[in-house]
């Protein structure tokens, strides 16, 4: 149960780092971009190709999330462009279209020249006891990395102008314009925040198995999962709402089976539209 | 200028003047287009004909954040606050993308003390008259040249609208340059110093308060006076 509960929570807060990519950016303009899980892969994929060429995982690590915040800003400047153009539920239904056309190409283009490409940082080390249960250290560090994550984000959005901009950008688009905030400036530099936290999430989720080509449209999954529940737009829902998911997900698999838990962590999220349709901590 | 929606022309042949330190007041019914010649002065809506020019400088068809940057500070009837922050983090933000100035602060808090008793409130739940008073001060934080108010009287207690055109008052005596528009023309005129009269898009009428105070027209169809 204890050790359960701690798989839960590290698990949780992997979903939290993924949400909270997807969330921000539909929180911002309406858009729920359905190549998220897509650019995680190519930030694995990147990754991969870096340590391959024997350079040190750090370095690696780092041209990966730069390379998915520049795919992300071109996507903003070129893809999303049309998108913001139009209002209410035309840009939705646009931007679903032409984000998951996005999807398509990206993850056809990387599983056709990469077929077996995949991602695992082994991190080294005999497992550390936490209140008792034995956990591999690289659960342990990227639960640390998504934390600082969390922590880095909340101290952005709380306390700095810039932050606090995007913040009104949330709340009121023409408000925000009134007080001479360039929403559209804004949503390309969140699209590039986006995109960085895709690249840490394919590093967190490579440090405790290898992470696929193929594991986009997953990862797409429980980020618009995470999203729904934790409210848009919201960085501490995101990451409340990954880490009750989480322990949810190890709970039902702990107690009755691997098979069901994605179907009771959609369930989470449809019981969320239905009885609080904000989220836990949406507006 | 000339500006409408869809190709069709709201406002037509408008030509409105304000000088430095000035109150003017744009008065008219519901529908004759006063908020459609706001939103086109402050880039929410592009015109179709004319310009805007503010010192002599071109803001024609500039993003709406270019225009407040330049000096127009726009508070719309319906505010556009920010509901889920504080009054105090709405303040600041009227400060973007500098930090909030401690006298414009101070300068505001004096104009609306209520503010500084509701400064760790958030936005959205301030009483009606509170987020006008707020939005009018996001608005001053930024120290605009111009400011301009939409219907400041609405979904305001008749008390209440009265107090809210007397903070414009003290605004005017600051010096601050304000243009206000507003179906209550007995309360526009009591700050304005010069009037339009707006009807069906174009301007009818124009001169001093006292001049349209006096006009018969203006007195039957806006000031009740038979």
């Amino acid at each position: 149960m204890r050790a359960a509960i701690l798989d839960g929570i590290v698990l949780g807060l992997a979903f939290g780092l993924l949400g909270v990519g997807m969330t921000l950016v539909y929180g911002l303009g309406g858009v729920l971009n359905l190549a998220y899980g897509q650019i995680v892969v190519l930030a694995a994929i990147v990754i991969s190709l870096v340590m391959e060429d024997s350079h040190p995982t750090v370095l690696a690590a780092l041209v990966g999330v730069l390379a998915a915040a520049g795919v992300a800003v071109l996507l903003d400047l070129t893809l999303m462009r049309p998108v913001y153009r139009e209002r209410g539920e035309e840009r939705t239904l646009l931007g679903l279209l032409l984000t998951l056309g996005a999807a398509f190409v990206i993850g056809g283009l990387l599983a056709w020249r990469y077929p077996a490409g995949a991602l695992y940082i082994f991190v080294g080390g005999d497992p550390i006891s936490v209140i008792g249960v034995p956990m591999a250290v690289g659960s342990i560090w990227a639960s640390v990395i998504a934390l600082a994550a969390a922590a880095i984000l909340l101290l952005f959005f709380g306390a700095t102008t810039f932050g606090r901009g995007v913040r009104s950008v949330i709340q009121d688009e023409v408000g925000a314009r009134l007080v001479g905030i360039n929403p559209s400036l804004v949503r390309t530099v969140i699209f590039a925040l986006s995109g960085a936290l895709a690249g840490v999430v394919a590093i967190t989720q490579s440090m405790s198995g290898p992470l696929t080509v193929n594991a986009g449209f997953e990862l797409t999954t429980f980020a618009l999962i995470v999203t729904v529940v934790g409210g848009l737009g919201s960085v501490a829902g995101a990451f409340l709402a990954g880490v009750l998911l989480g322990v949810v997900n190890t709970l039902s698999a702990h107690y009755i089976g691997q098979y069901i838990t994605t179907i009771i962590l959609l369930g989470a999220a449809a019981l969320t539209i239905l009885i609080r349709p904000r989220g836990l901590l949406g507006r | 200028m000339a500006a409408g929606y869809l190709g069709e022309r709201v406002i037509d042949d408008i030509d409105v003047e304000v000088r430095t330190g000035e109150a003017v007041a744009i008065v008219g019914s519901n529908g004759a287009g006063k908020t459609t010649l706001f939103r086109a002065i402050a880039g929410l809506l592009s015109p179709m004909a004319g310009r805007v020019l503010l010192d002599g400088r071109d803001l024609t068809r500039r993003p709406a954040h270019r225009v407040a940057r330049a000096g127009v500070a726009y508070v719309p009837a319906e505010r556009h606050l920010f509901p889920a922050m504080t009054s105090r983090s709405n303040l600041h933000l009227g400060a973007y993308p500098r930090r909030p100035d401690r006298a414009t602060l101070e300068l505001v808090y004096d104009l609306f003390p209520r503010l500084k008793e509701r400064q760790r409130q958030h936005a959205g739940t301030l009483s009606g008259g509170e987020q006008q008073m707020l939005a009018v001060g996001r608005a001053l934080m930024a120290r605009p040249r111009l400011l301009m108010l939409d219907e400041p009287t609405t979904g305001l207690a008749p008390k209440i609208a009265q107090t809210a055109f007397e903070a414009l008052e003290g605004l005017k005596k600051e010096g601050m340059t304000l243009l206000i528009a507003e179906q209550q023309v007995p309360l526009a005129l009591s700050v304005a110093d010069r009037g339009y009269v707006l009807e069906n898009g174009r301007i009818r009428l124009s001169g001093t308060a006292e001049e349209l105070e006096g006009n018969p027209e203006v007195r039957r169809a806006y000031l009740g006076v038979v």
